[in-house]
């Protein structure tokens, strides 16, 4: 399920055919990596801060023994909890998330619980972008975001994509080449 | 193709500083509650303060403000120490708006306010016009010659019969109220001394002296019926008041509704004291919404509101006057008010593609009955324990059981009510629009062309998941916060793919229009 069905593509093609099928695909698994690496560290940076508190209370005086040893509980009970969400969430969040580009547009689709499919018809773009983040220039991948004159659709981001895929998507949704569809 | 350079009109002055006052009549008030009241007994200060530097600021305005044509664009220039200066394209601009109040008509001018795609403020404020250099700015802007004369009948003409029965369907008193509470509280005009100085008993006595003998009893302290009443009649006349003010408010802001159709754009001109007349070219429509309250069917009625692309939110110099349908500010009426039964034929007419009464309606799925009176169930099952508890454990003389009476009776209330809403709710996808309706009391249809649509989406959430149901939502350009629109719910899961498809393969087939 992890693997890219995409064939490496060639840097300079023009037009990128491998990817115009009609068929979904997953956003690279390094993706999950990249949310894992964020995630757990930022849930381990907020989840000290309490237990440094609650100890500094208890080595003062100002909590019971007692006291600070079920808080001490309570805290690895919330804090392995939110660890393992911050763990297992980007990779059920992957599996859920598919892309699919034909020659009138993209489609995404997404959401571990609240599911949502979402069409972005090319002759309905107004314009594209790819950003970048520092963690996913590392990785090499990239954020594909389409415009559209929509109001709540009116910018839609595909994260994850593999930095020369997103760029051809983005030439490929291309307003100015709506002429070539249909 | 480049005209002269144009000017504003010379008694531009006068409106610019209004508008640039009125901009800071807030941080006046502010100003006048911070300081407690005593700038109020330095009007001279604050005169000097805020009205000198409108009136310099306005005089230099009208002296640097200047527009031209070109073959394709308006140029507005602008500015003293930073010139601006803005090409608008004639392709871009959805809408020409003149609006005039007593003071415009008085010096025969008006202002302009240019409308395009952007939305919130408007792309430029022509402040102020002749109306012959009005009428050139929508000749060059819209391509059109100005209206020779009265060509075609309207398509709607609203006399002022209707405005009252509209003032009574819709409950617009509560601005007016709210307003002139707004202004009170903030000005503190009343005399809070003579209120309190004022010796209420003796009024009272002598309304009561003066009272014939058989309403004597409502006065009677003792009198429970009497008080009841009064206070029944109190409420009768506070909303009676409210609905002549709604009354009030429709005929000063819509008087003489007309809607004329002029080739490709749409005029409607309304207004007593400041009269609006707003054009907007058809194919800018991006969403028509049919809808009539309970009251609405009542009289017979419906109205009709639509979304531009363009339309301007709230507070752009000129607030409210065009952009103005009911709640939903970014609307449009293209009819406060019609006869039902007229009311699609208008549509039908201004958008000939579109006919409400022609389409086939499907149903959203009837299994949405139980989902919703299940969401209802929810909240009331705790609070019918919590009830039983108290009747059983408190000395009220009744058996827990009668705490069963709540839901029974929420529950029936809500499958019956249910019922009706789904059974009313349905969509229809004819050649060329997708149609949406849902209501049971107050009902509301909304038509989306398939060249307006932009992306098209199915949503599901875990519940629709576990039932096989999904959601479909058009999005369009200029949808606003509030109102209708198209997002139909509880749909089949297959019912909701075979539609997404559908629209999905008409957007990408279609070219979008600004």
């Amino acid at each position: 399920m992890n693997d890219r069905e995409q064939t490496p593509p060639a840097v300079e093609a023009p037009a990128p055919a491998s990817m115009v099928d009609g068929k979904e695909h997953p956003v690279d698994p390094r993706t999950v990596k990249v949310a894992r690496v964020i995630g757990l560290s930022v849930t381990s940076v907020i989840a000290t801060l309490p237990l440094i508190f609650f100890t500094i209370g208890w080595a003062v005086g100002g909590i019971p023994g007692v006291v600070y040893l079920s808080l001490l509980g309570g805290w690895v009970v919330l804090a392995g909890a939110a660890l393992s969400i911050a763990y297992t969430w980007p990779a059920a969040r992957h599996r859920r998330l598919r892309y699919l580009v034909d020659e009138g547009g993209l489609r995404i689709r997404r959401g571990v619980f609240w599911r949502k499919v979402i069409w972005i018809p090319i002759s309905r773009v107004q314009h594209t972008d790819f950003s970048q983040g520092p963690v996913e220039r590392r990785f090499d991948l990239a954020t594909l975001t389409v415009h559209t004159a929509g109001t709540a659709g009116a910018s839609i981001s595909l994260a994850g994509l593999e930095h020369t895929v997103a760029a051809r998507l983005c030439d490929h949704l291309r307003p100015d080449r709506v002429t070539d569809a249909d | 193709m480049q005209t002269e350079v144009r000017r504003l009109n010379r008694w531009s002055w006068p409106f610019i500083a209004a508008g640039t006052i009125r901009a800071l009549i807030i941080p006046a008030a502010g100003a006048v509650v911070a300081s407690g009241g005593v700038l109020l007994t330095r009007l001279d200060f604050l005169s000097l303060l805020f009205i000198v530097p409108a009136l310099v600021y306005a005089f230099i305005r009208q002296r640097v403000y200047s527009y031209r044509f070109t073959e394709s664009e308006l140029v507005v220039r602008d500015g003293l120490l930073t010139k601006n200066v803005r090409h608008i394209s004639y392709e871009r601009i959805h809408n020409v708006a003149l609006v005039r109040n007593p003071f415009h008509r008085l010096l025969g001018v008006t202002t302009a306010r240019i409308e395009t795609a952007a939305g919130g403020k408007p792309e430029a404020l022509l402040r102020v016009l002749s109306l012959e250099a009005a009428d050139e700015l929508r000749r060059y802007t819209l391509g059109k010659e100005p209206q020779a004369t009265a060509a075609d009948a309207p398509l709607l003409q609203v006399p002022d019969g209707e405005l009252v029965r509209l003032g009574l369907i819709s409950n617009r008193g509560f601005i007016v109220v709210a307003a002139v509470m707004g202004v009170f509280s903030q000005m503190q005009w009343w005399d809070q001394d003579w209120f309190e100085n004022q010796d209420w008993m003796r009024i009272y006595t002598s309304v009561r002296s003066k009272a014939p003998d058989w309403a004597a009893w409502l006065f009677d302290p003792g009198s429970l019926a009497g008080r009841l009443l009064l206070g029944l009649a109190l409420i009768v006349l506070f909303i009676g008041l409210l609905r002549l003010l709604s009354v009030a408010w429709y005929l000063v802001r819509y008087r003489g509704f007309t809607l004329e159709q002029k080739g490709e754009d749409l005029r409607a001109e309304y207004g007593l004291l400041t009269q609006v007349s707003s054009l907007i070219p058809v194919h800018r429509i991006q969403l028509v919404t049919v809808s009539s309250t309970l009251l609405h069917r009542w009289f017979g009625r419906t109205s009709i509101d639509l979304e531009t692309a363009g339309a301007s939110t709230s507070d752009s110099g000129l607030s409210g006057p065009l952009a103005a349908s009911g709640a939903n500010s970014t609307r449009q009426w293209l009819a406060p008010i019609i006869e039902t039964e007229r009311a699609s034929g208008l549509v039908h007419e201004v958008l000939p593609e579109v006919d409400i009464e022609a389409v086939e309606w499907k149903p959203i799925e009837t299994r949405a009955v139980g989902r919703i009176v299940k969401r209802v169930a929810i909240p009331v099952t705790p609070v019918t324990i919590a009830v039983a508890a108290v009747l059983t454990f408190s000395p009220i003389p009744l058996s827990g059981w009668h705490a069963l009476w709540l839901p029974s009776i929420v529950l029936t209330l809500a499958w019956l009510i249910t019922r009706r809403w789904v059974r009313h709710a349905g969509y229809a996808l004819t050649e060329n629009a997708i149609y949406f309706r849902s209501g049971w009391l107050s009902r509301q249809v909304s038509v989306v062309r398939f060249v307006n649509m932009q992306t098209v989406s199915m949503r599901q959430s875990p519940f629709d998941h576990r039932r096989r149901m999904a959601s479909v939502a058009v999005d369009t350009a200029g949808a606003g916060a509030t109102g209708h629109r198209i997002r139909i719910p509880f749909l089949d899961v297959d019912v909701a793919g075979a539609i997404l498809q559908r629209l999905y393969t008409e957007t990408r087939s279609t070219e979008f229009r600004w």
